[in-house]
Order: C-alpha cells, then structure tokens, then sequence
C-alpha cells in the first residue's frame, strides 16, 4: 500500500512561499485576514510543509499569528461544536 | 527614541467619562514623559475570539507612539491599574528613530489622520472593518 503512495507524491510541485513571491505582501499581527489563511479550521498554524512557506517567512507568521492570539484577534484553539 | 505601539482592549460598554479619563490619563502620561503620540485608533467594540473576564466582546484602542524605555512601563502600569481595561499588548515597532525622522514622522501621522476623520461616522457594521483595513496598510507603509 505505502510505495505506490510515495511514488506519486514525488511527482507533486513544490510549493512557493507566497510572501517571497509577492514582496508587496507584509506580515502583520494586526492584520488577521492575511493570518487567517494559514490556521486549520481548529484554529492551529498550518506547517509549512503545507503552506509551503520559507523557513524565514513562516517564523516571522508565527511570532504574528502568537500575537495576534495574545491579544484576542484570532483563537488559540476552536472546539468544533 | 522607539516606536511602539500598544494594543489595549477595554470594557465593550466603556463609559464616555471612562474612556476620556483613560485618554487623558495615558496622553498626560507619555508628554510627562517626553514621548509623543503619532496615533491613537478606536476600532470600536469587536468580537473577542476568546473570553476575557467572561467578556465576549471588547473594545479596541491602538496606541501608536514614540517613547524612552521607561515610559512603557509606567504605561503599562496605568493599563494594569485601570479595571475598565481588559487586556493589552505592547510591540516594539521600530528601535533608535533619529529626532528628524521622527519629525517626518509626526508630519506623515497629521497627514493620516485628518483624511481619516470624516469616515468614522458612517454607522453600520461594516467602517469598523475598513478602519483595522486602513490601520493595517498605514502600519505597513510606516515600516
């Protein structure tokens, strides 16, 4: 079961971090829009194996996404009713 | 000279005496100090994504302005003392400004502010929004 599952993931395109793509683009605690595209419907931080951010990008995402939680803007956690 | 920038969230049924003594009080307090306000937001009464003192909703201030080092503690102090103020947070924006620097910088604020005046009264839910739109792209530009 497992080999044929490796063999096709190997084909997949590797992801470009979207914030070196777009310079234009500014991480910000403040703007909760943007940092909501990177949690899980419970509200976690995406990996940036699936994002497919830099190493560099997705550190600074989470200081924001962390202060953005300390402050009440976006969920430490959703408990899915 | 620093830049930073204070989150503060009050009580969502801040009373007007409240919210002006509390103004009053952190303004006083940052001149006493020799800091200077480039910006001070309301983004009015939001949504809380969690309870804070069994609060569900809050109101938002954004307090942008320059200061030595002591003054965030002595602000911080004031905010911890005040029980109308539910939670705050304080972010270093940027560090060592130059006096001219800061000068451009007061100019650029005047310049913000006074176009942002006239768009806070339309009603509905919906300018609440905008305004933390505008405050995000300003906050962008400054950097």
């Amino acid at each position: 079961m497992k080999p044929p599952l490796r063999k096709k993931r190997s084909f997949q395109r590797r992801k470009v971090c979207i914030f070196c793509a777009d310079s234009g683009m500014k991480i910000d605690y403040k703007d909760v829009k943007t940092l909501s595209h990177f949690i899980t419907e419970r509200g976690k931080i995406l990996p940036h194996r699936i994002s497919g951010n830099c190493a560099k990008h997705q550190r600074v995402l989470t200081t924001a996404i962390n202060r953005a939680r300390n402050i009440s803007l976006m969920p430490f956690s959703i408990v899915s009713s | 000279m620093r830049r930073y920038e204070t989150i503060f969230i009050a009580h969502p049924e801040l009373s007007e005496e409240d919210h002006a003594a509390l103004e009053k009080k952190l303004r006083s307090t940052i001149a006493f100090m020799k800091g200077e306000v480039i910006k001070l937001e309301d983004w009015g009464a939001k949504k809380l994504s969690y309870e804070i003192r069994k609060n569900s909703r809050g109101r938002y201030f954004l307090l942008d302005y320059l200061a030595a080092p002591g003054l965030v503690r002595e602000l911080e102090r004031h905010l911890r003392l005040n029980d109308q103020v539910l939670k705050f947070q304080t972010v270093k924006v940027s560090d060592t400004l130059n006096p001219e620097a800061v000068r451009t910088l007061m100019e650029a604020g005047s310049a913000e502010i006074l176009p942002k005046a006239p768009e806070v009264p339309p009603p509905s839910a919906e300018p609440k929004k905008e305004g933390l739109e505008k405050a995000t792209a300003e906050g962008g530009e400054d950097k």
